[in-house]
């Protein structure tokens, strides 16, 4: 039999595990700035640092471990060989590349032809992906609400990107910048909620199941998160183009109501599916990064707490940096240390002596370090929001520095330990009957 | 609930039960327990010298399929008397984990 690196029915993974460190290593980049601009988060967040760190953060490491991801997991939810696995190749360096033209573009005061060429390298980039992602899914349609919910929030990753380019370029349209404005929050629900929030539930009931050998949490309810993330989506969209079609400013806000309840209940359901799978499971001690995923869902009732209260801009930091960069971290660990097995030990076959197991792949002694290093890293920033502290700010960057600097140390240590073959052990050789 | 494993000998160059002993050297990497205290392996056939085994993985489209394929073709091959080896992955019916044997269970610290 043989078995190549590439057998698992994704991409070669050498794609993903690239991502996945760029990753790892942009969350850091984007530590140190926050750090030697921590005014960034206290002061105004639309100044041109500001976007251009959430643009660092969510592109350039939320979306490219994403993508990264998105090279193996529809072939593992959806049971078949991933689309076009080359398309990985294209895709990747031009959302790296159109990323940190829009990052470089925000940051320089929104440099038109930066943000133009950034805008349409990152959304050539996520269009190709989703319909990598959508060839996959029509070759083995998905068969169950994970699945599709995860096809979904490929398509709204696409959308956010492209709505944002979108909309940036109706701003050149002096009379269409003037009717509409810029509606930030079409494009940020899009992606907070479609695509990250979406997402993290779709791909999280199955690998949380799987990690946490749980007998399975209720599907409905991510088939309900589903709903309410396309009813959030279209409620927000309605009150974006309120203005154009001339409708009262009550009927926006009616519709921005309805676009908070939505996001409410599909926040909840998640928290309770996540609850659910927890109490079912029979791997009663968790490993450390799927524990930092669990934790991940401690911001979604801090954010609905801080949405309650007003406090819009700092429920949005509490999910973008704490439930979303949190569960992120925690399946970049998890998903790395996969890939580089199969890489390392996949074709060990006819071979015998044990390889390692996953867990030896990593250092425990880093992963608490991680943990409270983001976790408190996201608190303390989204504080220096709602108090408009530098200080806190300050504070925030520190934490997660440290972080991100072990997360770094971490995914290092999985890569050496298995492609640099420190761990293999002696083996006889054997030779076929 | 455990998973009773079918052995089936005919005209056996070795008894389907040593086929079933060498694939507990097969180990899934994420649980640190073998396939069979997992509750993995379905059946094992002998026939003369070819060894067939059904059976399953944890998860549908697990990544690590074709390696575990491969380390229990492997395994099977060096079993005294086996000549050949064919290892079938089936889904039906489901893994799930009640299928595991009480030492699977205890190695996972259920107890």
């Amino acid at each position: 039999m043989t078995v190549g690196a590439a057998a698992s029915g994704g991409a070669h993974p050498l794609l993903p595990v690239t991502a996945l460190l760029g990753g790892a290593v942009a969350l850091v980049a984007g530590a140190v700035w926050l750090l030697a601009e921590p005014a960034a988060l206290s002061g105004h967040l639309g100044s041109p640092t500001a976007v251009a760190l959430t643009h660092a953060f969510t592109l350039l490491y939320v979306t490219l471990v994403y993508v990264g991801t998105l090279q193996q997991l529809p072939a593992v939810l959806l049971v078949t060989d991933l689309a076009w696995k080359r398309l990985g190749a294209v895709a990747l360096p031009l959302l790296v590349a159109g990323a940190a033209a829009l990052v470089w573009g925000f940051a320089a005061g929104f440099r038109p032809a930066a943000l133009a060429l950034g805008g349409l390298g990152v959304t050539a980039a996520l269009a190709l992906v989703a319909a990598q992602t959508l060839r996959t899914a029509r070759d083995s349609p998905p068969r169950d609400p994970a699945s599709r919910g995860l096809v979904t929030a490929v398509c709204y990753l696409a959308l956010t990107v492209a709505l944002g380019t979108t909309l940036a370029a109706s701003r050149s349209s002096p009379a269409l910048a003037g009717a509409l404005g810029y509606p930030a929050a079409l494009h940020q629900t899009t992606g907070l909620i479609g695509a990250f929030l979406l997402g993290i539930a779709a791909s999280g009931h199955k690998l949380l199941a799987m990690f946490a050998l749980s007998k399975g949490g209720a599907t409905w309810r991510v088939t309900a998160v589903t709903w309410c993330v396309h009813a959030c989506f279209a409620a927000t969209a309605l009150a974006a183009a309120a203005p154009l079609a001339g409708w009262p400013p009550a009927a926006a806000r009616v519709a921005q109501a309805v676009a908070v309840v939505a996001l409410s209940f599909a926040g909840a359901l998640q928290f309770v599916e996540v609850g659910a799978l927890l109490r079912r499971r029979l791997r009663k001690r968790l490993e450390a990064p799927v524990e930092r995923y669990v934790l991940a869902h401690a911001f979604l009732p801090v954010a609905g707490l801080l949405l309650a209260a007003g406090l819009r801009e700092a429920a949005t930091v509490a999910l973008l940096l704490g439930f979303v960069g949190l569960a992120v971290s925690g399946m970049l660990v998890k998903i790395l240390s996969f890939l580089t097995w199969t890489r390392a030990f996949g074709s060990a076959a006819g071979r015998p002596g044990p390889a390692p197991l996953l867990r030896d792949l990593t250092r425990a002694r880093l992963e608490p370090v991680i943990t409270v290093g983001l976790g408190f890293g996201a608190l303390a920033a989204t504080a220096a929001v709602a108090a408009a502290s530098t200080t806190l700010a300050a504070l925030a960057a520190s934490a997660l520095l440290v972080g991100a600097v072990a997360q770094l140390w971490q995914t290092g240590t999985v890569v050496a330990r298995t492609l640099g073959g420190r761990l293999t052990r002696p083996r006889e050789v054997v030779t076929t009957k | 609930m455990t998973t009773e494993v079918e052995l089936v000998d005919v005209d056996a160059a070795a008894p389907a039960a040593d086929v079933l002993q060498a694939l507990t050297e097969v180990i899934d990497p994420e649980l640190g327990v073998d396939v069979v205290n997992l509750g993995l392996v379905y059946a094992v056939t002998v026939t003369g010298a070819h060894a067939r085994v059904r059976m399953t993985l944890t998860t549908p489209g697990c990544p690590l399929h074709a390696s575990i394929e491969a380390q229990a073709e492997a395994c099977v091959l060096r079993v005294p008397g086996i000549a050949s080896a064919a290892v079938e992955l089936v889904w039906d019916p489901p893994w799930t984990p009640m299928s595991m044997t009480d030492e699977g269970k205890r190695q996972l610290g259920f107890f």
